[in-house]
């Protein structure tokens, strides 16, 4: 193709620069060029994928590898208000999470207290799945460890105060994440003192529920579950704008009550 | 130009036209090779997100798609860093167009099958509302980009480039 373009002038032109060059002491090899800019192209590549695979694995491991309590394995969903007994063909509510999500924040200001009253009457089985997506793209920890905070909180029975209060006071910018003190005042204000507050903040510290936050992570990513809040009623994904109010939002529990 | 044959002002009108030529290459380079320095950086460090970017447009295997998420962005600054200073510009050109094209292809195709995503270009990415997706906007722009990629395959002269210091053109 270039040499469609080469006129009569742009040759004589070409000629002049080249006498330049030869002058000037120029005359480098373009295939040696053109081989180390490849050779280094392609090892810039393949070492930003090593690079990028090591730090994802070192972000998802360092703590601990413990369950919640009602959960009996990895990736599987947390099973709030456990002692309430559901009614006869109540749905199961899956609700995926992550608390740095501000989406999650309004929908769980708008819906919140729905969902906790369908719940705490045996209306619907309701999973939260805690996500941690968001530590990624934000370049934090605080999804993970606001997480990990919250079944702390499980572990003295109060991980739906928890849940709420993190949602309550999620930082107005997203990114700026949980700081300790939010967290520790959080696990005050829901009624921890003493000995429970002390278990609270050992569990904390050892990232204690960690790798059970990772493993939902994947196991719902895997399940088809692209981006947060997502709802699920027996198994079957409801679109958000369908249930946007109260109202809507317990008839399609209704609905799918057997 | 005129009727005038005198090879003289011929020779100054060709020569003031390939610098004009020679300066939209070199806009056309910076503005290229900054667009994809800007889009690779954005994903660098965020390993998680760039590959599932990648995963929402459910084309190629799972797995492929996450190693091509890891790829993506390092392959972008070192096609952008060519690009601006103008090192082997017409093959960087080439696959810079094509990446572009194959953007394009991905997100026409996102939006054909009914997903709501967002291209993730530059950063981000993944489901999101319907109402939120941008198809046309993002298809636009990527089109720009590629545009001013065609333009250095087609003539990848340009002022101030290294291929113009070592190689003399």
């Amino acid at each position: 193709m270039a040499k469609k373009n080469a006129t009569k002038q742009a040759s004589a032109r070409q000629a002049k620069i080249q006498a330049a060059q030869k002058q000037s002491g120029g005359g480098v090899n373009k295939i040696v060029v053109a081989t180390v800019v490849v050779v280094v192209a392609i090892i810039a590549v393949v070492a930003g994928v090593i690079w990028s695979e090591q730090s994802k694995r070192d972000a998802a491991t360092g703590g601990g590898n413990a369950l919640p309590p009602g959960v009996s394995e990895l990736g599987a969903g947390y099973p709030a208000f456990s002692d309430v007994t559901p009614v006869d063909g109540a749905p199961t509510l899956d609700l995926y999470e992550d608390f740095q999500c501000p989406a999650c924040a309004s929908f769980e200001g708008a819906l919140g207290s729905t969902i906790e009253d369908l719940a705490t009457s045996g209306k619907v089985r309701l999973v939260y799945h805690v996500k941690n997506f968001l530590d990624d793209n934000l370049r934090n920890d605080s999804s993970t460890r606001a997480g990990n905070a919250a079944f702390c909180a499980a572990d003295a029975g109060v991980f739906q105060d928890y849940h709420d209060q993190l949602y309550a006071q999620q930082p107005a910018t997203e990114g700026d994440g949980f700081s300790d003190e939010t967290l520790t005042s959080i696990a005050t204000s829901v009624g921890l003192s003493g000995e429970a507050l002390s278990t609270w903040e050992t569990c904390l510290t050892a990232g204690r529920y960690d790798d059970y936050v990772n493993s939902v992570e994947e196991a719902s990513f895997a399940d088809g579950v692209r981006g947060t809040p997502t709802v699920r009623i027996n198994g079957e994904d409801v679109e958000l704008a369908t249930i946007q109010t109260p109202e809507a939002l317990v008839q399609a529990v209704e609905d799918a009550t057997q | 130009m005129t009727t005038t044959t005198d090879p003289s002002t011929d020779e100054a009108g060709t020569a003031r036209r390939d610098r004009v030529l020679d300066l939209v290459g070199l806009l056309a380079r910076l503005f290229l090779g900054v667009v994809l320095l800007w889009a690779g950086v954005s994903k660098v460090g965020r390993p998680l997100t760039s590959q599932r970017a990648v995963q929402a447009y459910e084309i190629m295997p799972f797995d492929l798609a996450g190693y091509v998420g890891l790829a993506l962005p390092f392959l972008e600054i070192v096609l952008g860093a060519l690009l601006v200073l103008g090192l082997f510009t017409r093959p960087v050109a080439v696959v810079s167009t094509l990446l572009m094209l194959a953007f394009v292809a991905g997100i026409a195709q996102a939006w054909a099958r009914g997903l709501t995503i967002d291209c993730g270009c530059f950063g981000g990415g993944g489901q999101i509302a319907a109402a939120d997706t941008q198809y046309p906007q993002e298809i636009a722009r990527d089109l720009g980009f590629a545009l001013a990629g065609a333009w250095l395959w087609w003539r990848p002269r340009s002022l101030v480039s290294l291929d113009r210091i070592l190689f003399g053109h």
